[in-house]
């Protein structure tokens, strides 16, 4: 008898397969699978947070996170435009805004949870009227009406828990940070209908729309200023200023709204009150 | 952001790398298979000659190790299921390369077969996470050494 070891020919215990190309297909794979697990927990987030009484919104705003540096005058304006605007807005019963102003030079504008508003100084300081601010303030009114803050955090936070279970580092404490209540972003569709609820508004309210597109110009110029330009639609959850220029035509055409009409000017101190909120911002009162 | 990037380089790194070593195990496995081939070694488990044989035990072990890259896939793979067949090129490496240690030493022993040829398999660093696991194959069988005409 003959007893031999044939050579074994290769490739019978081993795949032939490029490992590069099935870690392609595999990293892919997880990676798909990963988006759309987030993409789904954030919707559910979203739309657990708006069951979210919004009274048991306040409590989750920490201290210190909004103050306002406005002196009594500005406030009792900023507030009185608050309470025309929400007239207008139809806020649901229970609901109630606090809009805050701040002397910081930001040239920005943002709504957070427990119906709060902050305006920063940069951007009031720009407006060259009234019927601007009025469209400001209904906007970012709007996204509260919206419940938009609580969604955007219910929709992060899910993502947030996600993240931390898949990466194995769950950092459940996503709601004691600070930094989530000033750095909220709003997707589009959002962005979109608050800007509609805000142009309605300022209708109501004037009886035209003329003044609300300053608001975009402003922002469009200071954005030019900056030299850095338009960001791409794509980095940026806001439309872009010129695409939501010509939806506010669009609407304003389509509901037959006067797009002109008398421009209602800002208080003759307001420059005056707005110097006395940076003096504010610079040196807390005690 | 640094753990990406100490990531991505950990991970080029073990495919080039390790891509490169297995090449290179490869050639030499299949060089020394050809010239191993004159010594059978089989798995029965009694002596196929009725003659007078010495016999000896004879053992090959070898450990080959993980390299990064291939344990990611084989952690990927995990996730939807199939072929690790990341691993399985590693395995069959560590087969062979047992089985030619032991026919190496059966070869110096001036042995003419080697008969109940087994393998045993561990893994090295079983059950701790986040390391790189190695795996071990001891081969070893009878060997016939013709002490007569010596």
């Amino acid at each position: 008898m003959k007893y031999s070891n044939p050579q074994i020919p290769e490739g019978i215990n081993t795949s032939d397969s490029h490992p590069l190309k099935e870690f392609v297909l595999l990293a892919g794979g997880a990676l798909l699978l990963l988006v759309v697990l987030a993409w789904g927990f954030g919707e559910a987030g979203a739309r657990l947070a708006r069951f979210l009484p919004f009274e048991s919104e306040a409590g989750l705003v920490p201290e210190g996170v909004l103050q306002s540096d406005a002196g009594p005058e500005l406030q009792r304006y900023i507030d009185e435009l608050a309470t025309r605007v929400s007239a207008e807005l139809a806020l649901p019963p229970g609901m109630q805004v606090n809009v805050h102003v701040s002397g910081g030079d930001t040239f920005n504008a943002f709504a957070t949870l427990g119906g709060n508003v902050l305006l920063f100084r940069g951007l009031l300081e720009a407006l060259p009227n009234e019927n601007a601010l009025a469209m400001l303030m209904a906007h970012e009114i709007a996204h509260v009406v919206h419940r938009d803050p609580i969604v955007g955090i219910g929709r992060g936070a899910a993502i947030q828990i996600v993240a931390g279970l898949v990466f194995g580092d769950p950092d459940l404490a996503v709601l004691g940070q600070a930094g989530i209540y000033t750095q909220l972003h709003f997707n589009r569709d959002m962005e979109r209908d608050a800007d509609a609820a805000a142009l309605r508004a300022v209708n109501g309210l004037y009886g035209h729309v003329s003044g609300a597109a300053d608001l975009f110009k402003v922002i469009q110029s200071e954005r030019r200023e900056q030299g850095g330009g338009e960001p791409p639609a794509i980095f940026s959850s806001h439309p872009l200023d010129q695409q939501r220029l010509q939806a506010i035509t669009d609407t304003v055409r389509e509901h037959g709204w006067r797009a002109d009409g008398p421009i209602t000017a800002l208080p003759a101190a307001y420059a005056e009150w707005l110097r006395d909120a940076a003096r504010r911002h610079d040196k807390p009162a005690d | 952001m640094v753990d990406l990037i100490v990531f991505l380089v950990l991970l080029s790194l073990g495919y080039l790398v390790g891509r490169h070593a297995e090449k290179k195990h490869y050639r030499s496995i299949i060089e020394r298979e050809t010239r191993l081939n004159a010594l059978p070694a089989m798995a029965m488990r009694s002596p196929p000659m009725k003659e007078y044989y010495s016999q000896a035990l004879v053992t090959g072990n070898v450990v080959i190790s993980v390299d990064y890259f291939k344990r990611f896939l084989a952690a990927l793979r995990n996730l939807f299921g199939g072929r690790v067949t990341s691993y399985e090129s590693l395995l069959d490496r560590a087969r062979r390369e047992a089985l030619l240690r032991m026919k190496a030493q059966a070869e110096a022993l001036g042995a003419k077969m080697v008969f109940n040829v087994k393998y045993e398999t561990a893994s090295i660093s079983k059950g701790r996470r986040q390391t790189i696991g190695s795996v071990e194959v001891l081969a070893y069988g009878t060997a016939l050494i013709d002490t007569r005409r010596q």
